[in-house]
């Protein structure tokens, strides 16, 4: 044996070389590739999760007591079964499960912020109310209350960065001034432009208007347990004496709809199936003949003065229809103006003798938001007896989460409900969003969450919206109105979100969720690499945490700017734990 | 006067204690539930009783109303409804846009105001005075939302290409921020009283950039405060201008008046110095009036230009049936108006030597 050591050929060298580089990079899981700002893609190996990973579940012990009094919730159990996988249990199927937890309300916080911020030792005045740690493309960088809120782009985020460096939130309650300051140049978008204003920004060249579908549906009911109204051909022939159209053109706003069907369009499935009746007096008089229907007696329209995007104006969309049916149909009706406490309650149990004017406004974008809360086998007593064939053809809808899988039976429901006409859709309330001419990528969204990440505003680099109000709070999980879920949306992230402009939802924190057949069960996979604003990194037990302090009423972190949690009982049921009443 | 001035105070007591008890009365009459001005549609049941039990309104009213005595008598003022925070911070942040607005109004309407008056008096029946009048009169028939608008309008869109062109709302450019005295002079630690002190004058953006030496600041607050301090002060220009010019006729009609022309004392001084002093008694009357009210909070005008002030936090609050606010910022305008009186009616003893406070 040689004392020299032996020299590789050098060709064999290079080709074990490049055989090793070979098989390092077929061997081991894929790489995921992630976007980046200059739109390329670069891979990072996906981190296994950690061995030493300790999965936080709630309830800790057990699971909810589903069925049980007092709790009323559909949530079992959340479970982290490890760093980057969660489990949710439900009591019941949900079809519209992505669907409520793309909702801003349910936006994913770190649990050790959530710990810190959160003091459970008092009630009111919680640092997590004035202070954000998302995910999402913008980052509080300071809210100056009674002025605006300012916030930077995300530098570290996940998804496509933000367009403009710095957008800002400010707010006016006068739209005429609003329109003023996108006038003056001093915001790049506006929420709510006035109704006599559509045409002003239209004709502005240096603006633009993107009208917004409301997702709110109004509508005369009938109570099936009160005659006239329990014979179906005297339904069938007011909703054809009805004349929408007027009602529309009228008395809504621009960007308003006549309801062709009982959900607004922009949800998926909601105008399957055939449209709503055309107007026609004559031929519903005839009907209304025909069924012996008694013209003398003078009947009632229920209603309140409560101003809704459905209605913005009651009394005078009420006397508009009393006049129709007079004139239309000659029934004769008088003016019922209720008290706002008491008047849904009375809508809920059935009480409401007469025809009876309400609206709905979407908690969430599926389907079942509005048919099965009106017509489902859980739906108040608002239209009397159930329809059995309806209940039963909803009842197959919410079966199966694809929505083309789902199509047929809301072909049915649709058909179903033109025919039994429990109540006439009048309207989808309307309202607009303007920008100045030079955004790119303006939009308006039927949530009215505009992601300000993806505009442009010309060659600035700030961009400014100007809303309603100033949100009440910037921890959305505990609050109800716009104005604060807009601002949150722009900085908090849910496992699921909204397309932009749109309701079909996406992943966002979580790549995929996952059901068994039942859709009892959803298995969500969070995205690897999501960093939080304060640098800690997203993982499972932030999941199971932000979900917990909002469904258990009894944990120590169920505190908020007024801890209703109203979004999460409204959504999901109701608490673990609830308080007695 | 010492003794005048606590016998006043001695006097507010139960003056303020009236407009605590009548407005906690009245907040709770008013029709409407504050749970379900909160919630809307979805104050279901259960919520909105835990809603009362959480704020206390489902307690008999007596007890409601003494509860809030004793939180007042220890210096709290309760937390807000609708935002979860006390009402002292609310007041606290919010007060000093209405403070600021109110002198920047009131330096308008007293310097324009008296300027016209004067002017009026002295060119008496002149196209001069007739033209001020005019002035006034308009100043005081245009409805405050109209004028605001109009000056929105006018300086923000139809001059916003020239130099002349003025911002239509809020206090400051967006991106421009003018960081609390706290933050700038390093006291972050400071609490109590002195930090509350401190806070407030923070909050009038002008002081606190003038105070700093942030020109760019200051200069971007004033612009910001022009419009809305001319919306607000138009009403009290006219009324001080009016009251002004006939207060000083009368002067100048006077015996006093006459004997100091004749003993050749020029003009001007026979004007200022003696007319004008003696006719601001009543001007001074009108100030202090405008003040109080200004104080109050102009609530069509911080709507109109986005200026979240008391006015339209306590305007917000009634909506929003927020009754800690209500009771709140009304005890906070009371003190304003008992306080503006006092100071008044003491300014009137030191104008007037003949006037004795008793």
């Amino acid at each position: 044996m040689s004392r020299t050591p032996r020299r590789w050929p050098p060709r064999l060298a290079a080709l074990i070389a490049t055989a090793a580089l070979v098989f390092t990079a077929c061997g081991g899981t894929t790489a995921t590739p992630i976007p980046t700002a200059d739109g390329g893609a670069a891979t990072v190996a996906p981190s296994t999760p950690d061995a030493s990973f300790e999965g936080m579940s709630h309830p800790a012990d057990g699971e909810a007591p589903c069925g049980t009094a007092p709790y009323t919730g559909n949530i079992k159990k959340i479970t982290a079964t490890d760093q980057n996988t969660v489990v949710f249990d439900l009591c019941a199927s949900d079809v519209a499960f992505l669907s409520k937890i793309a909702f801003s309300a349910f936006g994913i916080n770190d649990s050790d912020w959530l710990t810190e911020k959160i003091d459970p030792s008092q009630n009111e005045n919680q640092p997590i109310v004035s202070e954000v740690n998302g995910t999402g493309p913008y980052r509080l960088t300071a809210w100056n209350r009674g002025a605006d809120i300012t916030m930077e782009a995300f530098p570290e985020y996940w998804g496509d960065k933000a367009i403009a460096q710095t957008a800002i939130l400010k707010w006016n309650t006068e739209a005429a001034q609003r329109l003023v300051e996108l006038q003056a140049g001093q915001v790049d978008g506006i929420d709510n432009v006035g109704p006599t204003d559509f045409p002003t920004v239209e004709g502005d060249s240096s603006l633009q208007l993107q009208p917004r579908t409301g997702l709110n549906t109004f509508y005369v009911g009938f109570n099936n347990k009160f005659a006239p109204w329990d014979n179906e051909t005297v339904r069938q022939a007011v909703a054809m004496g009805i004349d929408r159209n007027r009602i529309v053109d009228n008395f809504y706003p621009p960007g308003s709809q006549v309801a062709s069907h009982f959900t607004p369009c922009e949800i998926p499935n909601g105008c399957v199936g055939p449209e709503w009746y055309e107007f026609d007096a004559a031929a519903a008089k005839q009907m209304l003949t025909d069924a012996g229907f008694d013209f003398d007696q003078t009947y009632k329209i229920h209603y309140r003065a409560a101003v809704r995007g459905y209605l913005p104006d009651p009394p005078v969309v009420a006397t508009e229809i009393q006049t129709q049916l007079q004139t239309n149909l000659g029934i004769k009706v008088e003016l019922d103006l209720q008290d706002d406490t008491t008047y849904l309650d009375n809508a809920d149990e059935g009480l409401l003798d007469g025809l009876h004017l309400l609206g709905w406004g979407a908690d969430y974008p599926d389907i079942t938001n509005f048919l099965d809360y009106h017509f489902g086998a859980g739906a108040s007593a608002q239209f009397g007896d159930k329809f059995d064939d309806i209940t039963a053809a909803l009842a197959q809808g919410a079966a199966g989460a694809d929505d083309a899988a789902r199509e047929p039976s809301y072909v049915t429901a649709n058909e179903l409900i033109k025919q039994h006409v429990p109540m006439i859709p009048i309207a989808h309330g309307g309202s607009g969003v303007a920008y100045r001419a030079d955004v790119e990528g303006a939009h308006s969204s039927p949530l009215s969450n505009e992601k300000f990440s993806v505009m442009q505003p010309g060659d600035r680099t700030q961009f400014v919206f100007s809303q309603n109000g100033e949100p009440g709070g910037l921890y959305c999980a505990d609050e109800t109105d716009g104005e604060a879920l807009r601002a949150c949306e722009q900085m908090v992230e849910s496992l699921y979100s909204y397309e932009t402009a749109g309701t079909a939802v996406e992943p966002a924190l979580a790549e995929s969720c996952e059901s068994n057949p039942e859709l009892t069960q959803w298995t969500c996979t969070l995205r690897q690499g999501v960093t939080f604003h304060n640098g800690a990194t997203l993982d499972a037990n932030d999941v199971v945490l932000s979900y917990a302090v909002q469904w258990d009423a009894a944990h120590e972190l169920h505190k908020g700017r007024d801890g209703s949690f109203t979004y999460f009982s409204a959504l999901f049921g109701g608490f673990l734990n609830p308080p007695a009443e | 006067m010492p003794r005048f001035i606590i016998r006043r105070l001695l006097l507010s007591i139960p003056v303020l204690f009236g407009a605590v008890l009548l407005v906690f009365t009245l907040a709770r009459v008013i029709p409407g539930d504050p749970c379900i001005a909160t919630y809307g549609e979805k104050a279901t049941e259960s919520i909105c009783n835990a809603f009362n039990i959480r704020y206390g309104l489902d307690r008999p009213l007596f007890e409601q109303f003494i509860v809030y005595l004793q939180t007042l008598g220890s210096g709290d003022l309760g937390y807000s409804i609708r935002f979860g925070r006390p009402v002292a911070d609310i007041i606290i942040e919010r007060l000093p846009v209405t403070v600021e607005l109110t002198i920047a109004a009131m330096i308008f309407a007293v310097v324009v105001g008296v300027t016209l008056g004067l002017v009026s008096a002295i060119r008496r029946n002149s196209p001069v005075d007739v033209g001020t009048m005019i002035i006034a009169n308009l100043g005081v028939s245009i409805p405050v939302f109209v004028l605001g608008l109009f000056l929105a309008y006018a300086f923000a869109v139809l001059l916003k290409d020239t130099p002349l062109v003025l911002p239509p709302s809020g206090r400051l450019s967006p991106g421009v921020t003018i960081p609390p005295l706290a933050t700038t002079w390093g006291l972050q630690d400071l609490a109590g009283p002195p930090r509350v002190l401190l806070d407030f004058f923070s909050g009038m953006h002008t002081f606190n950039a003038l105070v700093t030496g942030n020109w760019a600041g200051l200069g971007d607050a004033m612009r910001h405060l022009l419009l809305p301090a001319i919306a607000v002060g138009t009403i009290p220009l006219a009324i001080i201008a009016r009251m002004t010019r006939s207060s000083l006729l009368e002067v100048l009609g006077l015996d006093f008046v006459r004997t100091a022309r004749a003993k050749g004392v020029k003009d001007r001084a026979v004007v200022i110095r003696h007319g004008l002093r003696n006719a601001m008694l009543p001007v001074v009357t009108v100030i202090g009036l405008s003040l109080g009210a200004l104080l109050s909070g102009a609530v069509l005008t911080e709507t109109i230009f986005g200026l979240t002030g008391m006015g339209r936090t306590l305007f917000e609050s009634i909506n929003s049936r927020d009754y800690s606010i209500i009771q709140g910022a009304t005890l906070l305008v009371a003190v304003f108006y008992v306080t503006v009186n006092l100071v008044v009616d003491v300014l009137y003893a030191y104008l007037d030597p003949r006037v004795r406070l008793s």
